[in-house]
């Protein structure tokens, strides 16, 4: 609803002065609906992405170069000049993710709520420009507290600009984590010499999120089939206790986890088996299309 | 302005706190590809040398006892996955905590920031929130600031002989504050205004993000000192042998 909401506003703004005024209003109201429609995301399995990813399509295919690619083209998206680039990485790379991952269009919408609150607010903000007497060339003022709320030409291109290059690094950022599972991308890590101390923690880490995100359900559910969530009162101290309880759970089974791996032999470094996967054509032409358009785009407008 | 002006004004600024509030509430990550290249390498860089200094702690804590890295991975898929879980919030939508107020006050700042960044590049992985080219600006605000914030207040408090539960809730309260408005100085520096500059931005960007952080950072400070009274009752044993280890590390430090 508050996503709607914050979307019909924006594309008002946006749009304001380019199209006559019941144009604005309509088609603000369009991109509302469309958005309550859209619905938003769902709280059910915190690690939805994960699982999506080990069940990618392009799971198989080398990491290495998912990695590097898509950091590449972040990049290129990045310092793009023009809103237009980073616009059809984004449909690629999400006709990509859809098509040839085989992630379900639903799930990938429903992700895209995360981020999309934070774009919105954040580029309203950049539009609305707050200002003692409203300038001649302001397309919409509204006067506040003694001072106008006004949107300029110029916010208006930097907004869509700014909105344009963050769509291009979700669509990225998306390809990444929604066809290769995190463990894979920390190898890669390894590879271009991260310390050793700090991957090892965070493969460590992904293996304990999960025992502590089943934990911390059958906590809940223990304190909520009490009554432990009944008021807003009993259910912070709850929330207190059930944390309390998974941190001090957590740091026994540290210990357990401990003796067993020093009755296996463990000398201070945790290695896993990695097998490296082939480069396959079909990688090679997904990334290197839009890292090559992109690359052309940017000579071109630079 | 007449005072039909004043409370139709009035009128719509209730409205816009009301229903304002964004459904999901997370601590503010700055998402993928919001900041200009710049800004990216420029809070990267300020960056480098505290996560230099987590870095040697961390590889001396694991040198010492290789117990260590287990609690350590611990302590982060702990963090990591209390800032996934939903709390109880106000206004009905869902929240989420940080977890760094903790984290400071339990394993101090370098081990938090590391912790951090590990956290941050898992949240934008797996959750969505962040991303990887602000991986720079977050860890600022997230794993640097508040914690030292927190960290830094906690210890002049307990000089000062501040009750510790008290001081426990200001201290993250405070910290979880203090990122809120770092990463409001970092949107301002990036985007400023352009009729009042980075100032007016910022106070911009604080004023839109204000109906759902200020809440978040009370609730936050609550939990943190539940959480700690909780170990303090359950956990003792465990808690005691963090402090002794902690305790080793800083005289090898000296």
């Amino acid at each position: 609803m508050i996503t709607a909401l914050l979307a019909a506003v924006l594309t008002g703004s946006l749009l304001a002065g380019h199209l006559p005024g019941y144009g604005v209003l309509v088609l603000s109201l369009f991109v509302a609906v469309g958005f309550r429609l859209m619905g938003h995301h769902h709280h059910d399995g915190v690690l939805s992405i994960d699982g999506l990813a080990h069940h990618s399509r392009l799971y198989q295919e080398n990491a290495f170069l998912k990695t590097g690619g898509s950091v590449a083209l972040l990049l290129c998206c990045l310092c793009s000049p023009s809103p237009w680039p980073p616009v059809c990485l984004f449909f690629f790379l999400a006709a990509a993710t859809v098509l040839l991952g085989g992630i379900r269009l639903k799930d990938y919408v429903s992700l895209m709520g995360v981020p999309v609150v934070f774009l919105f607010l954040s580029v309203l903000t950049l539009l609305w420009d707050f200002a003692g007497s409203a300038p001649k060339d302001a397309i919409l003022s509204v006067p506040l507290f003694g001072g106008f709320l006004i949107v300029e030409p110029a916010s208006q291109v930097l907004a869509v600009q700014v909105l344009a290059r963050a769509l291009g690094a979700v669509g990225c950022l998306f390809f990444l984590s929604l066809s290769t599972p995190l463990p894979d991308i920390l190898l890669v890590l390894r590879r271009i010499k991260v310390p050793v101390v700090v991957i090892d923690v965070a493969l460590l880490m992904y293996r304990y999120i999960f025992l502590l995100l089943r934990t911390a359900r059958e906590r809940k559910q223990a304190a909520a089939s009490r009554f432990g969530y009944g008021s807003w009162r009993k259910s912070l101290r709850t929330t207190g206790l059930v944390y309390a309880g998974l941190l001090a759970h957590s740091f026994r089974r540290v210990s357990a986890c401990f003796d067993a791996m020093e009755s296996r032999c463990y000398t201070g470094s945790v290695t896993f088996l990695t097998e490296t996967r082939p480069i396959t054509k079909k990688l090679i032409a997904l990334i290197g299309v839009p890292l090559g358009g992109m690359l052309i785009c940017l000579v071109l407008l630079w | 302005m007449t005072a039909l002006e004043k409370k139709f004004v009035s009128f719509s600024v209730a409205v816009a706190v009301l229903f304002g509030v964004p459904q999901t509430v997370s601590a503010m990550h700055i998402m993928e590809g919001y900041l200009p290249p710049a800004y990216c390498v420029a809070w990267g860089a300020v960056c480098l040398p505290f996560l230099a200094v987590g870095i040697i702690t961390m590889r001396r804590l694991v040198r010492q006892q290789r117990k260590t890295m287990l609690l350590l991975a611990m302590a982060g898929a702990f963090v990591f996955v209390i800032s996934s879980l939903k709390i109880p919030s106000v206004t009905g939508s869902c929240s989420h905590m940080t977890g760094t107020g903790l984290g400071a006050i339990l394993f101090g700042v370098p081990v938090t920031t590391i912790l951090g960044v590990i956290v941050l590049l898992f949240q934008a992985l797996l959750l969505a929130h962040g991303g990887l080219t602000t991986l720079g600006a977050n860890t600022c605000s997230m794993a640097i600031a508040g914690p030292l914030l927190t960290w830094g207040l906690y210890q002049i408090g307990k000089k000062l002989r501040v009750p510790r539960l008290p001081l426990i809730f200001l201290a993250s309260m405070l910290g979880d504050l203090f990122t809120y408005c770092v990463t409001s100085l970092q949107l301002a520096l990036a985007y400023p205004s352009a009729q009042g500059g980075v100032g007016a931005s910022m106070t911009e960007f604080l004023l839109v993000f204000a109906p759902t952080q200020l809440p978040l950072a009370v609730i936050e400070g609550l939990l943190t000192m539940l959480v700690i009274m909780g170990l303090e009752t359950y956990a003792k044993t465990e808690l005691h042998e963090l402090r002794e280890g902690r305790r080793g590390l800083f005289h090898d430090a000296e």
